[in-house]
């Protein structure tokens, strides 16, 4: 027994860590003789930047940091603002919350998961921060997170704290719930696009009665205090410009037909998610300032996404509309320098402007844009180092962090590799997981759920993410 | 074909066709009116010389400023110092470079328009288990948006394959262009494909209670029964052609009852021609490498994941691999980051044949060059991630006498960029199939256009 | 008074009286005693008087009427606590888990509740218990004389009780009800609302945020009710007023680390009396536990590995591995943080609940702690260290008497006695060898189905028969189905407690068939049906002598 139990004792020394995490503390970081591209004020060659506290204090040539200072030299690498993603599920335990069709009540920060293995991945694809979304199966979805990837940190740590709070919405097949059925349920309410845009005036307006009940008795007007609604709760921050709305929608009508309600009700949408034939009403989106986060050119899974073009960043852009490009999905979040590079082909989108697409301006579409998104002095450091320009196909992230801590970095995830074979060998050789017994916690079976989670291609989940 | 598309296409047409042609004249420097003779979309035929252009060959060396001449659809000459027939169309080829066209070795191009909920659109997979006669060709819809979609982005060659039940039909390699499926064609009955049963603990889905799982232990089982059925449907094959065969050279004896699936399975189970197993995990490629040897046939895999795992296996048995996961996740929690990223420059230094492909259904088989792209960046040199969807899909295909390279005699499937063809910045300049030189529009171009200048 | 007769009745003949009811005064003497409150006895004498410890000592005295009850060479413990089961509550059914949607769940049972069943803190655990049922005989067997209790169906699973494992009646076994409000993350059957975890919290929160308006309007109402709205009379949100007050507290079932993260989360919100139960992962969380003074009921129930691995199967995942490495350390890393844990089987066998106590010993858990763990922390946890966890003058005679000791692999329940009523332990059934110290599940009792049937069966128009041969060795069914058709033999026979099923293949007309037979046997008469891809054809017969 004595035997054991000191074996026991090593291994939990090499099994401490649940997680490939790099942080460091937060001494100063110096990155050096890059070729920086900000995203905000152009690309510049040899240059470093400095890192005190999380915070980008210098850019510049041949600066000077502390001795104690972890440097990395990014001779002959690129350094780009880690990338923001505008529209995510990742790390999210429940999705939708699919018995209503206005789930506003509902908050995925209650659900989130930090352990989330898809964290790791995107972090090895340059995201820094993420836009984590219900999803698609309500008129009125659930109440959003905006959050860095600090994998490895207390899930209260990724969550940016001075993010203004957003909300997913949605219209069209999803909320029609045209593609799949659920046999044995009555139909929700609504059917059509008809139904959604009612469903969502509907709610605004029991929205604005509540908001006015409340304004009743705190000018004691009456008596008794209203009941708390959650649901109606975060309706009432939408119409007070209190909070983001990230508006899931294909076809340019029924985008549309959102703008107009906004009008009606007098608030505005942050972002149209997908938005893939915003391209056919930019003037319109432009004039309000409203948002479009983007698939780059993915497109074709249903009906809705047939007229998707991958002109759309471009058109969207010359019109003035903020554009940035989305993932919505675990796989394709650690691609988006792809995605981006692709609008440079498809309608001339100038190399920053593009890149952008991917950094500054989903952070701006998120209220994040103070912390993150560009290279500038002031901001968080979230850097992405890439073994190439990150537009190349042949690019590699070298280096991930977040306001100046290591998150990702490839030659140490290469080297860990081998630990967490040994770990793995001894962890076997152990009674508990060598001897099958009875009872017990069934084992957890292998993620196959994972093979396609994007949100409208596939078909094994309903299609409603 | 939905309703919506048909409006779309006949209001285009008309509505666009003036600005179609306009674009596509002032694409080309040189005599784009031919003759007067109007433009179709399946482009026009003739002689050309691009001139003056760095041509990546991919079967040897990169000549740097060098000429391809094309004539009566195939590559008529290709050097430094080759004459330019009169008459040909020159296109000035400087800052350009010249590519065979990519070949996509494994998609559901023209099968499948609009897979999620628009079945009307969706003609991949037959039903029931054994649909050895169902063929691709067949179904291929010549007008599907996907195609000038895909051969836009340099994709000139794809293998478009049936999906449904076990033994789910013949593949058809084709050309990206052509009104009709025969024109289409390039081997219409290429291979049979079987999605090799695999153990699967997969129970369908809820929407309310999400995955179901079923049992390690009957997925065992379950795989197993399929490939007990599998087996069993091939020698029924063998039988029936053992009858027929007996029949052409004795009349006296009785003739077997037609039986279109069986005889459909012949060729493949005599090895004359691939079967194409789906497989991606090591157990799964293992089982496929034991179908092969103990039936004697042909094989090709189709996914991959772990194939280098099983590289002596595939070797000794000549399988090839068509690699179907540069984007997809890996499947293990505990895999690393780049586990599918990297498993293309595996094979390749545990000496497996494969090519790189999208595995996409049709809309976005338009990435290939990019998968092809990280491939490069984890581990694969550039020459060889080029080489992954061009002559190694050629080679697999068994084509690459006559595709996958720039070689005088080939046919004239060709792309003329302005950049690295894997780098999702590079534009398609020139476009050849068959030959032919096509327009570079596509149903995205024409809505680009509808709306690029609306106020 | 019927139904307490036979209670009664089950009672006795479940277990074995020593003494007789009128018996009314124990003394235990010459044993070691482990008081927990204090030092141990090595050799001294328990005075047990009307359920209550008279007096305990190296030289308590023993009183004349006292029947002596001999503890040489035997150690008494306070009486063994299982601090959160299910004991004495029927199981729900399992929920489906094969594909398709879920059934809606039937109408509940008159209930004036607005709530979704499910969603009714209400309940009260102590409406749904029985006394003297079998569950409650075996745990004592086990050495145990004291379980919190509750349902797990639902996200409000309602309120526990605490009970003592012997008594004629609930009402006499109950030690406290309610003792908490007890909530499961999880979500509701059917296609209501909520349908995923993101509407669990969503619902939670509303329905606590309706009970403090309730509560609050109820006192204004109260004070003034002239020009007020009477304020609903909504008993499922009346039953969280004393949640939101702190008076009662609540057990949050969470397991991993982002469950417990995510009920502390909620404790604090609503600034709950929380206890976390389960807790597999808590050492994770332990400085949060601790700072938020957060008490652990953990779980005993160690991961464990179910099946040997297929050749062909996936290598565990690293997560799984770490955690069956790990979760035996728990409970010593959650006492170096001075979080305060009790231990439960949490599901589990109590046979893996005294194995687990001892690994996590063998993981760096004071021996005393452990003790600690199933005596005065869980009264301390339960609310209740001033009657029960300890062997001290006064408390309720609840006790624990082992041969050998209680955390090693050699011992025996000898004993316990229960509010003062002494239960001798039958002698524990030879356990059949199994590998690595796993000790197989207790076999559900039986139907005992054997036996040759000539059957008839009912398809229209026609009469079959045939005879069917059953031989049953416990749960495992073999043997042969004749009829017209011909002789096909039983494939995965089993016999459950209400009956037994098997399915064979059938052959008729050159093809074969697979059908599926289940039924019933009631004394010489059997009956059921038959799934074939015909249909269900039911079949009767009797048993032939």
């Amino acid at each position: 027994m004595r035997k054991l139990f000191v074996f026991l004792l090593m291994i939990s020394i090499v099994s401490i860590s649940p997680a490939i995490v790099f942080a460091q503390s937060k001494t100063e970081v110096l990155v050096k003789n890059a070729t920086v591209m900000t995203a905000a004020k152009g690309t510049l060659e040899n240059t470093d930047i400095l890192i005190q506290n999380g915070k980008i204090t210098k850019i510049g040539k041949n600066l000077k940091a502390a001795a104690n200072a972890q440097i990395f030299d990014a001779s002959g690498k690129f350094v780009t603002p880690g990338i923001v993603d505008a529209h995510s599920h990742t790390m999210l335990d429940a999705i939708n919350e699919g018995s209503f069709s206005v789930t506003s009540m509902t908050n995925v920060r209650d659900v989130l998961n930090p352990h989330d293995i898809a964290i790791y991945r995107a972090l090895a694809g340059g995201v820094t921060s993420a836009n984590l979304l219900h999803g698609s199966a309500n008129s009125i979805g659930g109440q959003n997170s905006t959050v860095k990837f600090k994998y490895g940190k207390p899930v209260e740590d990724f969550v940016i704290a001075d993010a203004p709070p957003g909300i997913k919405f949605a219209m069209g097949e999803n909320v029609k719930r045209s593609n799949f059925q659920i046999q044995g349920q009555t139909p929700r309410y609504p059917r059509t696009r008809m139904g959604v845009v009612e469903t969502m005036r509907d709610a605004f307006l029991r929205a604005k009665d509540y908001k006015q009940a409340w304004d009743d008795y705190k000018a004691k007007k009456t008596k008794v205090p209203p009941r708390k609604d959650l649901e109606l709760e975060p309706l009432v921050e939408i119409l007070e410009g209190k909070r983001l709305v990230h508006a899931h929608g294909y076809r340019s009508d029924e985008h549309l037909n959102l703008l107009l309600l906004a009008d009606e009700f007098g608030f505005k949408v942050a972002t149209l998610q997908h938005g893939l034939e915003a391209y056919k009403i930019a003037p319109e989106i432009a004039k309000r300032g409203t948002g479009v986060s983007i698939f780059a050119d993915y497109w074709g899974y249903k009906l809705e996404a047939y007229d998707a073009i991958p002109y759309n960043a471009a058109i969207l852009w010359k019109n003035g509309v903020l554009v940035s490009i989305n993932s919505d999905s675990d796989e394709r979040m650690r691609r988006l320098n792809i995605d981006a590079a692709k609008v440079m082909k498809y309608g001339n989108v100038p190399e920053e402007e593009a890149l952008k697409m991917i950094t500054f301006n989903p952070a701006k579409q998120l209220g994040i844009d103070k912390r993150t998104g560009s290279i500038e002095v002031g901001k968080d450091a979230d850097l992405v180092i890439w073994s190439e320009h990150p537009f190349s196909p042949y690019a590699r992230v070298e280096t991930t962090m977040i306001e100046g801590e290591v998150y990702f970095d490839r030659n140490k995830d290469i080297a860990k590799r081998a630990e967490l074979e040994k770990e793995r060998t001894e962890l076997e050789k152990l009674d508990a997981n060598k001897a099958p017994g009875s009872g017990g916690t069934p084992p957890k079976v292998p993620g196959e759920k994972r093979i396609a989670d994007r949100d409208d291609a596939d078909q094994t989940d309903g299609g409603n993410r | 074909m939905n309703s919506k598309f048909k409006i779309q296409n006949s209001k285009l047409f008309k509505t666009f066709a003036f600005l179609l042609l306009t674009a596509y004249c002032s694409m080309f420097t040189v005599n784009a009116q031919s003759g007067g003779t109007q433009q179709n979309l399946t482009g026009k035929a003739g002689t050309f010389a691009i001139i003056g252009a760095r041509v990546v060959t991919v079967s040897g060396a990169v000549i740097e400023n060098g000429t391809v001449v094309i004539q009566n659809g195939k590559i008529a000459a290709v050097g430094a110092n080759v004459s330019i027939p009169s008459g040909a169309e020159r296109i000035d080829g400087k800052g350009l470079s010249v590519y065979p066209g990519m070949i996509d070795a494994a998609t559901n191009m023209g099968l499948v328009e609009i897979s999620g909920g628009l079945n009307a659109s969706v003609d991949v997979a037959e039903t029931g288990n054994i649909n050895a006669n169902a063929k691709a060709i067949k179904g291929i819809n010549p007008h599907s948006a996907h195609i000038n979609v895909t051969r836009v982005n340099g994709i000139t060659t794809v293998l478009s394959m049936p999906t449904g039940g076990i033994v789910a039909g013949q593949a058809a390699i084709i050309n990206l262009n052509g009104a009709t499926q025969s024109e289409m064609s390039f081997v219409p009955e290429f291979g049979l494909v079987m999605n090799f049963p695999r153990i699967s603990t997969f129970g369908g889905f809820n929407p309310i209670t999400g995955p179901q799982i079923v049992d390690f232990n009957e997925a065992v089982k379950r795989r197993d029964t399929q490939l007990e059925d599998i087996k069993k449907a091939i020698k029924e094959a063998e039988t029936y052609n053992l009858a027929k065969e007996a029949y052409a050279k004795d009349k006296t004896l009785p003739f077997p009852k037609v039986n279109l699936n069986l005889e459909a399975m012949i060729p493949y189970i005599r090895g004359e021609k691939p079967i194409i197993f789906t497989a991606e995990r090591e157990r799964d490629i293992r089982g496929v490498i034991k179908f092969v040897e103990e039936m004697k046939v042909k094989g090709i895999i189709v996914g991959g994941q772990e194939a280098w795992k099983a590289a002596d296996g595939l070797k000794k048995n000549n399988i090839a691999v068509v690699y179907t996961n540069m984007f997809s996740l890996p499947v293990r929690d505990d895999d690393a980051y780049d586990y599918l990223f990297e498993a293309p420059s595996k094979m390749q230094k545990a000496g497996v044949q494969f090519a790189i492909s999208t595995g996409d259904d049709g809309a976005n088989v338009r990435d290939l060059p990019y998968q092809a792209g990280v491939a490069g960046g984890y581990g694969l040199s550039k020459e060889d991630a080029l080489k992954s969807v061009t002559l190694y899909p050629a080679q697999i295909l068994g084509i690459s006498d006559k595709v996958g390279s720039i070689e005088q005699g080939k046919i004239a499937n060709i792309v003329v960029t302005d950049g690295d063809l894997l780098d999702p910045r590079t534009n398609v300049r020139y476009l050849f199939i068959n030959g032919r030189l096509l327009p570079l529009t596509s149903r995205h171009t024409e809505l680009y256009d509808a709306f690029k200048d609306r106020k | 008074m019927k139904s307490k007769f036979i209670l009664f009745a089950l009672v006795a003949i479940g277990s074995l009286f020593v003494g007789s009811a009128f018996a009314q005064s124990y003394a235990v003497t010459n044993a070691r005693i482990v008081t927990v409150s204090g030092e141990n006895i090595e050799k001294g004498s328990i005075v047990i008087r009307d359920g209550l410890i008279e007096a305990v000592g190296a030289n308590a005295k023993v009183p004349a009427d006292a029947r002596i009850f001999d503890g040489s060479g035997l150690t008494v413990y306070p009486g063994l606590i299982d601090s959160l089961t299910s004991v004495g509550i029927s199981a729900p059914a399992p929920r489906s888990q094969a594909g398709g949607p879920q059934p809606q769940a039937p109408p509940a049972a008159t209930s004036n509740s607005n709530y979704a069943e499910g969603l009714r803190p209400e309940d009260m655990t102590i409406n749904d218990l029985k006394a003297g049922e079998a569950q409650f005989e075996a745990i004592r067997n086990a050495g145990f004389t004291t379980v919190l209790t509750v349902g797990r169906n639902g996200i409000f699973n309602g309120q526990s009780a605490v009970i003592n494992l012997a008594g004629d009646s609930v009402s006499a076994m109950v030690v406290k009800s309610p003792f908490a409000q007890h909530i499961t993350f999880t979500t509701l059957r059917g296609f209501g609302y909520p349908n995923s975890l993101l509407g669990t919290f969503s619902a939670l929160r509303q329905m606590m945020l309706d009970a403090q308006r309730l509560q609050d309007l109820q006192k204004m109402y109260d004070a003034n009710p002239k020009g007020m709205k009477r304020p609903d009379d909504d008993k499922s949100l009346e039953a969280l007023f004393p949640v939101l007050n702190g008076s009662m507290p609540v057990v949050l079932n969470a397991n991993s680390e982002n469950e417990i993260v995510r009920a502390l989360d909620l404790a604090k919100e609503f600034k709950l009396k929380a206890i976390i139960a389960g807790g597999q992962e808590a050492w994770k969380v332990a400085d949060r536990l601790k700072a938020q003074n957060v008490p652990v009921l953990l779980s005993l129930n160690f991961p464990k590995r179910t099946a040997s691995a297929s050749p062909e199967a996936d290598p565990e995942s690293l997560e799984t591995l770490r955690l069956r490495a790990e979760t035996p350390k728990t409970a010593a890393k959650l006492a170096n943080a001075g979080v305060n844990f009790a231990f439960q089987t949490g599901g589990g066998t109590t046979s893996d609940f005294f194995a687990n106590a001892s690994k996590s010993v063998e993981n760096g858990l004071a021996k005393d702690a452990a003790i600690r763990a199933m005596t005065l922390n869980a009264a301390q946890i339960l609310g209740l260290s001033d009657r029960l966890g300890t062997i001290e003058t006064g408390k309720i005679a609840n006790l624990t008497v082992v041969r050998g000791d209680i955390l090693g692999k050699e011992k025996t329940i000898t004993h316990v006695f229960v509010d003062g009523k002494l239960f001798e332990q039958k002698e524990p059934p030879k356990k059949p060898a199994t590998p690595s110290g796993g000790t197989p599940t207790a076999q559900p009792a039986v139907a005992n189905v054997g036996g040759n049937y000539t059957i008839s069966i009912d398809i229209p128009g026609q009469s079959l028969t045939g005879t069917m041969a059953l031989t049953q060795q416990g749960a495992v069914l073999t043997g042969t189905l004749q009829t017209q058709l011909g002789t096909s033999p039983i494939k995965d026979g089993k016999v459950t407690a209400e009956g037994f099923s098997y399915s064979s293949t059938v052959e008729y007309g050159g093809t074969t068939f697979d059908i599926f037979v289940k039924g019933t046997v009631t004394g010489n008469q059997i009956s059921g049906t038959i799934d074939s891809p015909q249909g269900t054809i039911p079949f009767s017969g009797t048993k032939n002598p």
